[in-house]
């Protein structure tokens, strides 16, 4: 019989050897790895393709659940967390399981039985869309956005961003370490970006309103941004109202 | 402030009918005591008392801008003075024009007005002088409220800075991660774990003082610290470095209690969470002539943005040294060269509690 493959992702070694030595009398479980951070942990779960990550939330370059957002294959995951109220407790039990610390032998094992039922399901992918779709429609502000560019992983933190573009089914996310583009949509950096500082100034962009230089009119009826680098970004006529009531002009 | 008189409905028809009632006084007087026609007596006192009615408003603006208790009484007085003999010399000008002209033929009216301005102006100051204490009741009135109201904010500051205090004792997530470190160690090293154990009830022990806002010496708060430090160190091992040492002469000062705690977890959560790198934590503590200088340094990672931070822990201790130092102690803090500094001063002769 195949083993599953699992890889324990975990800044704490005392919480890494608990899992190592449950998972020692589930013979179906085979450790491929353990990793102390989510930037390595992300790199070994593309090289070795495990079947379940045992993933913490809080850790360091990386959390959990942004490991999650730049993942390309789709394992089984089951969250160990301590105690992380807002970002937990809206997944169902079913759907994504997660061991809360300290938890006992017994729920380890609930958790890997629940876990062979889903594998034999094959419903690796649909665990990992209902993450993402959990944390798109939570209400917590980004403070950082993960992004992959070229191989490279960029976590950029939000005051960096100057302005973000629509470009079909991507946002290009201008910074000022360059350009990011991303997957994602404008309703969803409308919803998670900080309303009193990101503007969506018009359909295909959302600026921060600390990098507005000035207001131009363009044409007749429209004005145009110019931005602290020189970038123009053209404005709505609901836009434009929206700018005036949050910088009261 | 508006005017108290005109800017409300119920005290401007309360003052017109007081008018009323002295007009109508004044108008039996002369009537009765005089002997005039109804319509003189009828037309001085409703002339005399009207416009002073009017004119007598104005003097709201000297009670509104001379505050009686911050310039010294001498200058109120003498303002008030100035300003009523303007307010009387004004009314008496206006008044005793009108009936002049109006005198209907009446000479001895005409005598009668000649008499008696002295009087009017006796009788005007005294009116004046009325109004002005009235005004300065509604003044003294409404800064009692004022004030009232102020330490009725003040007072719910303290409280709300007393419960921030209490959210500050052990985080939880700290309490949480510890307790399943221990249950791992169960297993691989008894020892360690029963020493954990130990740790972590000293220092829940010594957390829950915090609710009564004690002092405690410097030396017991480095102590707990210490038992902070070691449970994390077992969860992180290498990444986690510290030091923290304190000089002799600094150990018996007293500080509040746990005000170190909400530093030290700020470091590990800034420091050691978001880093793959050691971390090192040192304290120190540096005794000046007349104020101590108490000072966390740790390494951290400037260009890594913050996954989750709210600025919460050190907003709370700056808040605490505030309050338990009656504003003579302060907390300053600082990151650079990827090093943060949080210090925090407080002056040596011990403070009395809070």
């Amino acid at each position: 019989m195949k083993k599953i493959g699992a890889i324990i992702i975990e800044d704490e070694k005392p919480a890494r050897d608990l899992i190592k030595k449950f998972m020692e009398d589930r013979e179906e479980l085979e450790l491929l790895g353990e990793y102390d951070n989510g930037f390595s942990g992300l790199k070994a779960t593309h090289e070795l393709e495990p079947d379940v990550l045992f993933l913490d939330v809080q850790m360091p370059k990386l959390n959990g659940f942004e490991l999650i957002e730049l993942l390309d294959c789709a394992p089984e995951i089951i969250f160990t967390t301590a105690y992380d109220q807002y970002a937990i407790k809206a997944f169902e039990q079913n759907a994504v399981d997660y061991l809360l610390k300290p938890f006992s032998k017994e729920r380890f094992n609930e958790g890997v039985d629940r876990l062979l039922v889903r594998l034999e399901q094959g419903s690796g992918k649909k665990t990992t869309e209902k993450i993402r779709k959990h944390l798109s429609d939570s209400e917590e502000l980004l403070n950082r956005v993960v992004i992959k560019k070229s191989g490279k992983i960029h976590v950029v933190a939000v005051s960096d961003i100057q302005y973000l573009e629509a470009q079909d089914d991507y946002v290009m996310i201008y910074t000022q370490q360059g350009r990011f583009l991303k997957q994602q949509t404008m309703k969803y950096y409308e919803k998670h970006l900080d309303s009193d500082q990101f503007i969506r100034v018009h359909r295909s962009f959302i600026v921060n309103v600390q990098v507005i230089e000035r207001i131009e009119p363009y044409e007749k009826t429209n004005y145009i941004l110019l931005l602290a680098d020189g970038n123009k970004v053209p404005v709505s006529r609901s836009g434009m109202q929206v700018l005036k009531d949050k910088l009261d002009f | 402030m508006s005017h108290p008189i005109t800017s409300r409905r119920r005290s401007l028809v309360i003052y017109i009918l007081v008018w009323f009632l002295i007009f109508a006084i004044n108008a039996a007087i002369i009537y009765f005591l005089q002997g005039f026609a109804v319509k003189i007596a009828i037309a001085d006192s409703f002339i005399s008392n009207f416009v002073f009615a009017v004119v007598g408003l104005l003097a709201w603006y000297p009670t509104r801008y001379i505050p009686y208790q911050q310039s010294s009484p001498v200058y109120s007085i003498m303002a008030h003075i100035v300003a009523g003999l303007l307010v009387i010399l004004v009314w008496l000008t206006v008044t005793v024009g009108l009936l002049t002209t109006l005198h209907y033929g009446n000479d001895l009216y005409k005598d009668f007005l000649n008499r008696t301005l002295f009087w009017r102006g006796v009788v005007g100051s005294l009116f004046y002088l009325v109004l002005v204490l009235v005004f300065y009741l509604v003044v003294y009135a409404k800064n009692l409220k004022e004030r009232a109201q102020a330490e009725e904010r003040l007072k719910t500051l303290v409280r709300e800075s007393e419960l921030n205090v209490l959210k500050s004792q052990i985080n939880p997530h700290f309490l949480f991660n510890s307790l399943n470190s221990i249950s791992s160690l169960t297993m691989s090293s008894p020892d360690e774990a029963h020493k954990m154990i130990i740790r972590l009830s000293d220092l829940l022990r010594y957390s829950l003082k915090n609710r009564e806002n004690e002092f405690v010496t410097l030396e017991e708060e480095i102590g707990r610290m210490q038992d902070y430090l070691a449970i994390e160190k077992i969860r992180f091992g290498e990444k986690l470095r510290y030091n923290l040492s304190v000089p002799q002469s600094c150990k018996k000062i007293e500080l509040p209690t746990m005000i170190l705690q909400p530093l030290i977890e700020n470091a590990i959560k800034h420091g050691v969470y978001e880093s793959v790198d050691p971390v090192d934590i040192e304290f120190n503590c540096v005794m000046h002539t007349d104020f101590l200088e108490l000072s966390i340094v740790n390494d951290y990672d400037p260009d890594q943005p913050p996954s989750r931070g709210t600025g919460l822990g050190l907003q709370n201790v700056t808040q605490r040294i505030l309050l338990a130092y009656e504003g003579k102690g302060h907390v300053d803090a600082k990151g650079e060269n990827g090093k943060y500094n949080v210090r925090i001063f407080i002056p040596v002769k011990k403070a009395k509690k809070p």
